[in-house]
């Protein structure tokens, strides 16, 4: 088999891989650890399955938009766009076109499939403008989950430190 | 920590909690002795990912924020110790009277902050630093599954985005020859130092 056959042969198998058996990858988000079965293969966007959506950051795609609480960016779903594709029937929501609308911070190791997603800057204007003190969830020790809201009505002194 | 738990018994039935949080990669097995042998009895975490310091924009440990019973920051961003260490080689005698004050009086303590104040006193980040948080994150990903080269290249890059982070520069040299507060740690600070910066925000107990 000459070079130019077998670059045309792995272009060949990538593409049916890559629409029969979309590749999986693995969403960091706070302390979340989301793992996806499928994605649509792309070299620099992660595009999810709309239902995985709501998993990977707690948006949900709705008719008029990818929503969380009261804020909803509109996403065009009856054609194709930078942010949702329709690929054989399947619909497909682009991770980090939204991330880049919202200047949320992400890292990617491509080799790997793995996300990290920072916080939305849309989550902390009560904080850095009002002064409110971010809610936060974090396993217990003895695996209960903690939450600074549980504290609502004490006064909470936040202490933090390291063993190192 | 035992002192921490001390003002705790004193404190806790004036509707007062302590939230202490372990900035550690390692887990229980690296933080969770100290909790178990102080007998602490106030809320005690420990934070793989280093959540806290990323919601609350902090850099170093330890670090103090008071929050109020609707949720509200009365003081964020302060060098925070129970007593005075080894002859006063670290720490402060300072920070509990101001506590005990603040308990007692609430709002009215002359030591919380105006809403301004506040808000100043929270680090502000670039966008470069933003991008620190989910690199840190990545290399814990990879540090948990045992992957060290790769810890070791996204804490490197975290590093390097948020180069006023103590957090994510010591937490990396635990893992490495001379320990978090080994030589390079030594040579980081003294540079802040002689350049007129200090490695904790300083206390502030008067205004």
């Amino acid at each position: 088999m000459n070079r130019k056959t077998s670059i045309a042969g792995i272009a060949a198998a990538m593409l049916i891989s890559g629409v029969l058996n979309a590749q999986s990858a693995t969403v960091l988000y706070n302390e979340r650890v989301v793992e996806l079965e499928q994605t649509l293969p792309d070299a620099t966007d992660l595009w999810v399955k709309p239902e995985d959506l709501t998993r990977v950051n707690d948006f949900v795609l709705k008719p008029e938009g990818a929503c969380l609480d009261a804020l909803c960016v509109p996403v065009l779903q009856d054609r194709d766009s930078a942010m949702f594709v329709t690929r054989q029937g399947q619909a497909w929501f682009n991770v980090t076109e939204l991330a880049d609308k919202l200047q949320q911070a992400y890292v990617t190791d491509y080799n790997d499939g793995v996300w990290s997603f920072g916080t939305m800057p849309v989550t902390r204007q009560s904080f850095l403008r009002g002064g409110e003190a971010p809610d936060f969830e974090l396993m217990g020790r003895d695996g209960e989950p903690v939450r600074l809201s549980d504290f609502r009505g004490k006064k909470v002194l936040l202490l933090t430190w390291a063993s190192w | 920590m035992p002192v921490w738990q001390s003002i705790y018994e004193e404190l806790k039935s004036e509707n007062f909690e302590i939230i202490s949080v372990a900035q550690d990669t390692g887990g229980e097995e690296a933080a969770g002795h100290f909790y178990d042998d102080a007998n602490v009895t106030y809320t005690a975490l420990i934070d793989v990912n280093h959540q806290i310091s990323s919601l609350y924009n902090l850099v170093n440990v330890p670090s103090g924020v008071w929050v109020d019973e609707e949720g509200k920051i009365m003081r964020i961003n302060e060098g925070t110790y129970a007593k005075t260490h080894f002859d006063g080689a670290w720490g402060t005698d300072d920070y509990v009277p101001i506590v005990r004050d603040w308990v007692a009086k609430g709002a009215d303590s002359e030591y919380v902050w105006d809403r301004t104040k506040v808000r100043e006193s929270i680090i502000q980040r670039t966008p470069e630093a933003e991008r620190a948080q989910p690199a840190f994150r990545l290399g814990g990903y990879y540090f948990t599954g045992g992957n060290d080269e790769k810890a070791e290249q996204y804490w490197t890059m975290a590093q390097e985005l948020d180069p006023t982070s103590w957090n994510y520069l010591r937490q990396d040299l635990q893992y490495e020859d001379g320990g978090s507060a080994g030589p390079e740690w030594n040579k980081r600070r003294a540079e802040i130092e002689s350049a007129g910066g200090s490695y904790y925000a300083p206390l502030e107990i008067d205004n």
